[in-house]
Parts: C-alpha cells; structure tokens; sequence
C-alpha cells in the first residue's frame, strides 16, 4: 500500500539513524541482551498481560545530552510523523504536549523509550519495530532537550 | 500497526424489525392533524443537519424578528459532560430534541413538552478508544439526521447507528470504515430516501478516501465510491460521467503518480445536498495526502473537488476540481447550498460553495460549469480563476514543496477562507449568503514524509498569522450572483461556527471567545448578544416549542482545531499543559472547553 517514494522516504530516514550509530553503542554498557525488550506491544497489553510494567530502569539512553543526537531526533519527530499527533516543537495537538515537563507514563530516558517503543494507550501506536532502537533514543534525546516554558504552573494575562 | 479491540457489535435482527413496526405506527399517529397544521408543524422543526436538502440552514419561522431580537434570553442549559468540541447541531423532531456529543458519541433524547425537558432517553454506544488517537483535528461530531422513525449518526470509530427516535433502542449499527487505516467518521450522515450517505475523514492519515450509500432500514452498505483511483472504483461510468472541463477515463488514476493514490486521501468530511429533480447528490472532497505536494505529481483528481452523484447507485455524473494538486491543504469539504439565482439577467439553478482556498464559487448543478467564481477574503495563492477552464491562475510564488522551503505569506491559511466545519446560510427574502470567515494566512514548509499505516501522513509545518487588518475572523453577507461581500461584521478572532438564517430576517452566529450573536440579515447590524459559556464551533437551529414559540439552539464547546491550536483552553490533564496559539494568545482569557446546549427565546 505505501507509495514508492514515500518508502524510499522512510528508508532515508532509518538510513541517517543507522549511520549515525555507526560509531557506537546501540546498547547500553550496562544492559544484558536478555534485557531486550520483547516484540512491541501496545503498553497497555502489555502491562495487563504480563501483570507487571516493562523493565524501564534497565535502558540507558546511548545518546543523553548529546546534542547532534537531539537534532537528529528532532528531524525524526516529522518524517515519522509524531508532529502530526503531538504538535510542531511537541506541543501537544490530539496527543498530549511532549514539551511541558509533565508525564503520564513517566519522563525518564527509559520510560519515555518505552512510551515510544510499546505505545501506549489511547492512540500512541507502538514504533518499536517500525523505528530502530537507535532511533528512538534520538526521539528521546530531542524530547528531553526541550526546556519546559515558565509558564506551565501559572498562566496569566495583562 | 495499531491493534483494534473492538466490541462486539451485534445487530438484532429480530428486535430491529419489531421497532421499525413500532416506529411506523407512532409516526403514522403524528401525521394525523390536517394538512396545514402538518405544514406548520414542519416548518417548526429541525430534521435534518442543514434543515433541508438544499443545504440552506433557513428556518422560515419569523415570530423572532428584528425588532424584538434584542429581547432573547436563555431558557435552558444542559451540560453534555463532554470535554471535545460541539460542532454540529441539535435537531429537532416533534416534541424532542436530539443532540449528539462528541466521542464517545452519547445521543440525548430531551422531552421539550415537559418542564425542565427532561431525558427521554440516553444512548450510549460502545465506540473503540483507538479512534481518539486517529482523529485528525480533535474528537469532533457533527451531528445526526432524522428519517424514517429513526436517528442516524455516526460514531467516531467507523461505524454508522440508527436508534429508533422514539425509545433509543439500536436498530442497526454497520461497520463503515477502518481506524486501522486512519479512518475516523466525524461527518453527519445525509438520508436521501432510503439511502443513507457517509463518508470518512484522514486526509491526515493518507486514507484511500470514500462515501458509501447504505439502506436505510437495514445499514446494509449497498455501494462505496471512491474519491480517487481508476473509473470502476470512483463509479464514472461511460455515459453517465460527464465533467464539464474534464474529458476521458481513469482521470482520477492518471492525474497521479503510480500507486499513490492509493493512499492519496480525498476524504468526505462535510455537508451534503441533493436536488430531487436533478436526482443528484453533492459533496465536496478533502485533500490529497501528504501536505508535501511534491510527493504526489499531478492534478490528484478528485481530491479538493465538488462531486455530484445519484444516490441510488452511486454513479458519479460530473466533478469539478477547484484546487488542481492542491498544495495548501484547501479541502473542499464546505458545504454546496442550493439555490436559484439571477446571473446575467438569466434563472439559473446553482450550487454555492465556500471553499477553503478563500473563493465562493457559484456553479450550474446541473452540469458542473462555473458561473462566478471570486475571492470572498484575501487570496494570495492565485490570482483569479479562469472560467473559461475552470482552473485557478496561480501565483507561481505560493507554490509549496519540500524543495521550496519555507513559503511565506500564503492567504488564506489551510483552516480556510471559511471552515467547512462552519457550515454558511441561505436565505431567497435577502437573496444573500451568510458565513464565517477567517482572516488568517501562513507559511508552509513541506518534507518529505513517509506513510505508516493508520498514523498521521502529513509532512509539513504551516504556522500562522493574523491577515490585513488583523482581526482573525469575519461574519459576512454574500452575494453569490455577482460575487461581492454586502456587509461584514469583524471579530477578533477567527469565526468557527455555522450560521442560521430565518423568516424574520434575523441571523445567528456563535464567536470562538463565546458569543452568541443575532444580526439583522439586511444590515449586518448585531441585535443582540450573549456569553454562552465556551467559544461556539457548533451551528445554530431554530424551531416552534411545544408552546408554539420560536426558540434558537446551540451548542457552546469550543474544540476542533481551536483547542488544539490553542491548546491553553484546555485544563482537563495535569500532564497535557499546552501554550497559547502564538497568533492568538489570549483566547483562553475569554474561555475554555466544556460542552452545553444552549436554548434562548423572547
């Protein structure tokens, strides 16, 4: 069903996440491979069939802090399209604001991997196996370099 | 890519045929007073979502005039308990009221003979949660249609319900669309007979956008026409398609690249019409996905087109493109008002559309050929349209593409000249048009953007900005003969909401900060106003009570793009707090979500 071009497209995309990665630790040093997380799931089957969260504390993000890796992040956040639900500069539009320093399911490198990894509920779909592993730790790495605006506690007006 | 668990919907096949009897009987029993009771009787209702086939949203009840409007006031509230924008509209049907909430898509049932109207009944469909995350532009419904002893609407995750009228029980409930392929059912159905005519949005979503024509008694899906794609499936069938700028076969194959109009979009959105004589249904198409128009070369007919087709089978008789390779997302979705007027000293039957790429055009219904066709805002994207091919000349400048840029300055912006989300008034005493404009431009910068199954397919961020004068929006009387704005009445802030035209020659209209307002349709003189308590992206009906008495109805709850644009007029989730539309900063000063029906009298 996907256009030639748009395919080609998306294969661009993944491409400019594998190169970048190809220095570096795709995993984390502290990570035993039997850590991987399973097949992707939407967070909340997961949860409810397993009877306990995904392992979140085990992942290190390879990237934290690194700028050139939230860059490439945030081109990411519009080729995979998470713009078209979350908003320009993740602001929220149907889904919620990426931006406010407030989170449902945890703001944490490893929870926010795995929000994107296993999807959560209400519409987030599970991109764990549509985005590699080095590309979500980018979308994460771009997320957490967004500086909540001073606003969010108390808005006013003059 | 996203897993659906849906509920199990049973349709009860027995029970169904025992309510439609029931249905039958009751009606039968209304129809009993004489004829010019009856006729009075109708004139006082509120049926169907534009009132009428033609698509006038003209009620010919007059005891509210110009004299007097300044004398309404509120009479009742009911809270919806629903946070998602109300657009659409009540309806009224003898002596109840009907109203339908945005997802998760309860339909009330109000007994307007008894004080204090009470519920007759609620219906509360099982609607699948998924569908939240795969509606565009916030979790909107417009609205339900009588016919038949029964309310049709449809609910947001693809499926269309008929609940008998009078007891709220389900008489039918058919699965139309997919949500697993970013199809949502937001749109109001339209009843022609025994047809029942649907479409569904996700020109976001790069659907394979399409109506179908279900049986009225039954919900069984009797044809789907398809928007784009080769003759068999968008129904041009030799002898019977005959476009007026348009010649030969597969046109809505070969005005696109190989296989992409597959998931080229062209939703159905809007508002339809239809013209007993003429037998033909119309209604306009969205746009073509992605938003990066250089992904998908061509014309991408009938994406942002006017289609007319008979509702029996489908068949598709003309079409008129009036963005060719639309490349602003100006869906054409608004609605086609039908209407009889002098152009060049000739009668002419005419159709009338606002579209999104801020020209109304006016064009002969019977064949698809353009009559007027002029800016009713500023336009910047073209110059003129030629009506001699019935294309737009464009500016070369406001051509978008992820080669391109960032194009600047593009007028009017994708919300539309006008939302096809407020739909515009008619009314043959003043011969004038009434709508909702918005006086917004944009910048446009498009990339490349890759199309994941049931996720969003856009590609382009498309900030915007205030246009000349800076007022946001615009209340305005049209002349659809000539092609030139009568009166307007500027508002701070774009305007969402449908407009009402009635008999006194009083018009309402809802503003975005939370007005209601009547105009004198002569002057654009407001009469009078009030604060409804949420910014009104609904439309407004009018209808004789019970008592006999006039009343006007309406639904305050902002939403749609104004709450996720503006996402500060929301307050519901402790985790999801959003900043101020940057063209609009202060709207949440004047409101915030929160759905109520609203009904005023003198």
């Amino acid at each position: 069903m996907r256009p030639i071009f748009a395919s080609l497209a998306l294969v661009a995309a993944l491409a400019a996440c594998r190169g970048g990665d190809a220095r570096g630790p795709a995993t984390g040093t502290r990570q035993a491979p039997s850590a991987e997380p399973p097949p992707a799931v939407r967070h909340d089957e997961h949860v409810f069939a397993a009877g306990r969260v995904p392992p979140a504390a085990a992942l290190d993000n390879p990237y934290r802090g690194d700028s050139a890796a939230a860059t490439q992040g945030e081109k990411l956040f519009t080729a995979m399209n998470c713009d078209g639900c979350h908003g320009g500069g993740a602001t929220g539009w149907v889904g919620p604001s990426l931006a406010d320093g407030r989170w449902r399911y945890g703001g944490a490198d490893a929870e926010i991997f795995q929000s994107i990894y296993y999807g959560r509920p209400h519409g987030m779909p599970a991109f764990g196996g549509l985005i590699p592993r080095e590309g979500i730790w980018k979308l994460v790495t771009y997320l957490r370099s967004l500086p909540p605006p001073s606003d969010v506690p108390t808005e006013s007006w003059k | 890519m996203l897993p659906l668990r849906l509920p199990c919907r049973v349709v009860l096949a027995c029970s169904m045929s025992l309510c439609v009897c029931a249905a039958t009987a009751r009606a039968a029993a209304q129809r009993a007073p004489a004829t010019s009771r009856a006729a009075s009787r109708a004139d006082g209702q509120w049926t169907m979502p534009a009132r009428d086939l033609a698509a006038t949203r003209y009620s010919p009840l007059a005891r509210i005039t110009t004299a007097n409007a300044s004398r309404l006031h509120a009479v009742w509230t009911f809270s919806t308990g629903v946070l998602g924008g109300h657009e659409g509209q009540p309806l009224v049907v003898g002596n109840t009221m009907y109203v339908v909430t945005p997802y998760p898509n309860v339909l009330y049932a109000f007994d307007l003979g008894t004080e204090g109207y009470p519920l007759r009944w609620k219906y509360r469909p099982a609607v699948d949660p998924a569908a939240v995350g795969i509606a565009c532009c916030d979790v909107i419904n417009r609205g339900a249609t009588y016919a038949g002893g029964k309310i049709v609407y449809n609910l947001l995750d693809g499926h269309t319900v008929a609940v008998d009228a009078a007891t709220g029980q389900e008489l039918w409930n058919t699965k139309v669309a997919d949500v697993s392929r970013g199809e949502t059912t937001p749109m109001a159905p339209f009843v022609v007979k025994d047809r029942v005519i649907v479409g569904a949005s996700g020109g976001e979503f790069g659907i394979h956008g399409w109506v179908k024509g279900l049986d009225l008694e039954t919900g069984r899906v009797v044809w789907t026409a398809y928007s784009v794609g080769p003759d068999s499936e968008v129904l041009a069938r030799a002898g019977t398609f005959r476009p007026f700028y348009d010649r030969g076969t597969d046109l809505a194959l070969r005005s696109w690249p190989r296989d992409a109009w597959k998931t080229g979009g062209a939703p159905v959105w809007g508002w339809m019409a239809y013209d007993s004589t003429l037998d033909l249904v119309y209604y306009g198409t969205g746009n073509p996905a992605p938003y990066n128009p250089e992904q998908r070369a061509g014309d991408d007919k009938w994406t942002a087109s006017v289609l007319a087709r008979r509702p029996g089978d489908g068949s598709l008789v003309w079409a008129y493109q009036f963005t060719p390779h639309d490349s602003w997302d100006y869906d054409a979705a608004s609605e086609m008002i039908l209407a009889e007027l002098t152009i060049g000293g000739a009668r002419r039957k005419v159709l009338v559309h606002f579209d999104k790429n801020g020209f109304a055009y006016t064009i002969d219904r019977a064949t698809g050929e353009v009559l007027v066709a002029k800016p009713y805002v500023d336009v910047t994207w073209a110059k003129r349209i030629d009506l001699k091919t019935g294309r737009p000349v464009l500016d070369s400048s406001k051509l978008t593409g992820a080669s391109r840029g960032n194009v600047k300055d593009i007028c009017p912006s994708l919300e539309g000249g006008k939302s096809p989300a407020s739909p515009a008034a008619y009314s043959a005493r003043t011969g004038l048009f009434y709508l909702s404009t918005n006086n917004m431009c944009m910048d446009y910068q498009a990339s490349p953007v890759a199309h994941i199954r049931g996720t969003p397919y856009i590609g382009a961020a498309t900030p915007y900005h205030a246009g000349r004068g800076g007022n946001m929006g615009a209340f305005i009387a049209w002349d659809a003969a000539t092609g030139r704005t009568v009166w307007k009445i500027d508002e701070r802030y774009p305007v969402w909401s449908g407009a009402l035209a009635t008999g006194g020659d009083v018009v309402f209209y809802g503003t975005l900060d939370g007005w209601l307002k009547a105009a004198d349709a002569r002057t654009g003189r407001v009469l009078w106003k009030f604060k409804v308590g949420s910014g009104v992206v609904g439309n407004p009906i009018t209808y004789t009570g019970p008592d006999g008495r006039q009343y006007v109805a309406v639904y305050a709850g902002i939403g749609g793009d104004w709450f996720l644009l503006s996402g500060d007029v929301r307050s519901d989730d402790p985790a999801d707090v959003r900043p101020p539309a940057d063209f609009a900063r202060d709207l949440a000063r004047h409101t915030s979500q929160g759905g109520i029906v609203w009904i005023f009298g003198l």
